[in-house]
């Protein structure tokens, strides 16, 4: 077993998720905000005004005057962009780098973590779900817990495989049987410490539905859903694979049918492309 | 050189000194074809079973679908002189997620739209590997027509 401490002490260490992100998804996912309360948050945070104006200003949106400001931005792009632009940037720095004991190569979280999201925000809009902006960044950050359990991974390695090919856990299962904590609840206590919203800390904690009972949260089956998507297409996963479980109820209880993932599945084939641009950019 | 097939991509080439390779399919098939006769070989990365779903997606991304790319890819490569009964077929991806199973199961859903194509058109695969739970990469050397397959977290073995 881990022992809590132990994974208390390497989660302080961690460089979080800088502060803004928690401030504009307490603006953006309240409808009485304006463009300029949006403005007025992120222009707060230097570093992320700093690399969303390098961003609005590439070649990629080609825009004919440089933007000079985060109100220059949100005129010329959108708010919507701007948004997700700020909140993958404060994502970014956490969710790089290489998770060896998931065999994640470096940028492989990254990817996948960014199509979770658009494809989270997707499948928020199909439901017509009210918080698209906290259902985007809970796909973006639900894995964070897998940066501090990838060592401890690692090393139990042999065990959690064997659960896994001859004893038909999850990987989920697999890891709460050898360590004593999974990815998820890990993840739900760096969110945590970390200070995010309630909302954010439960949808992380419960992304896999390990408790089936969450399955009536649709903001939590809306991310559960596109983490099963993003398995399926199979971009930037590692050693876990596709080891967890497909709970049918959820498209039963979201009113999803079988051409409904098709199609979804067919809009992030389209969307890869905007994808690996949305990935070099933040 | 290596040419990196994307998602809902293919490319097929004559260039020995190349290899072909496309990385970590899920549930989408990676179809690898190659005529050992002319050395020209290609792979297909693609993500859904029918086109008929949505036209114009396939029109723009004919890649994506199994019924639009695959002729695509033996076009391609008959184009650089492959023929169709000299053609050595590998198929790998098609995996799924635990407990998923029926309409929801896309992987067997892209594995079944190969196979039916594969028996109207009387082409055979002669190897394979499809199903599970597991990521693989694909890589096909155009020199000598060796193909490897790597799943995540293991090494990359000759099949």
């Amino acid at each position: 077993m881990t022992s809590l401490q132990t994974l208390m002490k390497e989660i302080k260490d961690l460089k979080p998720i800088p502060a803004v992100a928690h401030q504009l998804l307490a603006v953006v996912d309240n409808p009485d905000s304006s463009m300029q309360d949006i403005a007025n948050v992120i222009q707060y945070d230097p570093v992320i005004t700093a690399s969303i104006l390098k961003t609005c200003n590439s070649a990629y949106f080609g825009l004919k005057n440089p933007a000079e400001s985060i109100k220059d931005a949100v005129n010329m792009l959108g708010t919507d962009q701007v948004i997700e632009l700020a909140l993958l940037k404060s994502g970014a720095q956490a969710l790089s780098g290489s998770q060896e004991g998931y065999g994640l190569a470096e940028g492989d979280m990254w990817k996948y973590s960014v199509s979770s999201a658009v494809v989270a925000k997707q499948v928020a809009v199909k439901l017509s779900l009210k918080n698209k902006n906290t259902i985007f960044t809970s796909a973006l950050v639900k894995d964070i817990g897998k940066i501090v359990l990838e060592k401890y991974v690692s090393k139990k390695s042999q065990e959690i495989t064997d659960l896994v090919e001859k004893k038909n856990f999850s990987f989920l299962e697999a890891e709460k049987k050898a360590l004593g904590i999974d990815h998820a609840e890990l993840g739900a206590l760096i969110a945590k410490m970390w200070k995010f919203s309630p909302r954010m800390i439960k949808i992380i904690r419960h992304h896999h539905l390990s408790d089936e009972s969450m399955i009536k949260d649709k903001e939590i089956a809306a991310v559960y859903l596109s983490d099963c998507i993003c398995m399926m297409i199979g971009q930037g996963v590692g050693s876990d694979g596709l080891s967890y479980r497909f709970k049918h109820q959820v498209m039963e209880d979201l009113h999803i049918s079988a051409a409904d993932i098709l199609m979804i599945i067919a809009e992030l084939g389209i969307k890869m492309q905007e994808i690996e641009e949305l990935l070099h950019m933040a | 050189m290596k040419q990196i097939v994307g998602v809902a991509d293919m490319k097929v080439s004559n260039s020995p000194e190349e290899s072909i390779i496309t990385y970590s399919l899920g549930s989408c098939i990676g179809l690898v074809i190659y005529d050992p006769v002319v050395k020209v070989g290609g792979i297909l990365h693609y993500m859904l079973p029918e086109s008929s779903i949505d036209q114009e997606k396939a029109a723009a991304r004919p890649y994506m679908f199994a019924d639009s790319g695959i002729p695509r890819l033996f076009k391609t490569a008959y184009n650089l002189g492959a023929m169709k009964q000299r053609m050595k077929v590998y198929v790998a991806g098609g995996a799924e997620i635990l407990d998923q199973s029926g309409f929801f199961n896309i992987g067997k859903r892209n594995y079944m739209a190969l196979k039916k194509m594969f028996l109207k058109n009387n082409m055979m695969i002669n190897k394979q590997d499809v199903g599970g739970n597991t990521n693989r990469t694909v890589r096909l050397e155009i020199g000598t027509g060796d193909i490897y397959v790597k799943t995540s977290g293991s090494k990359e073995v000759k099949i």
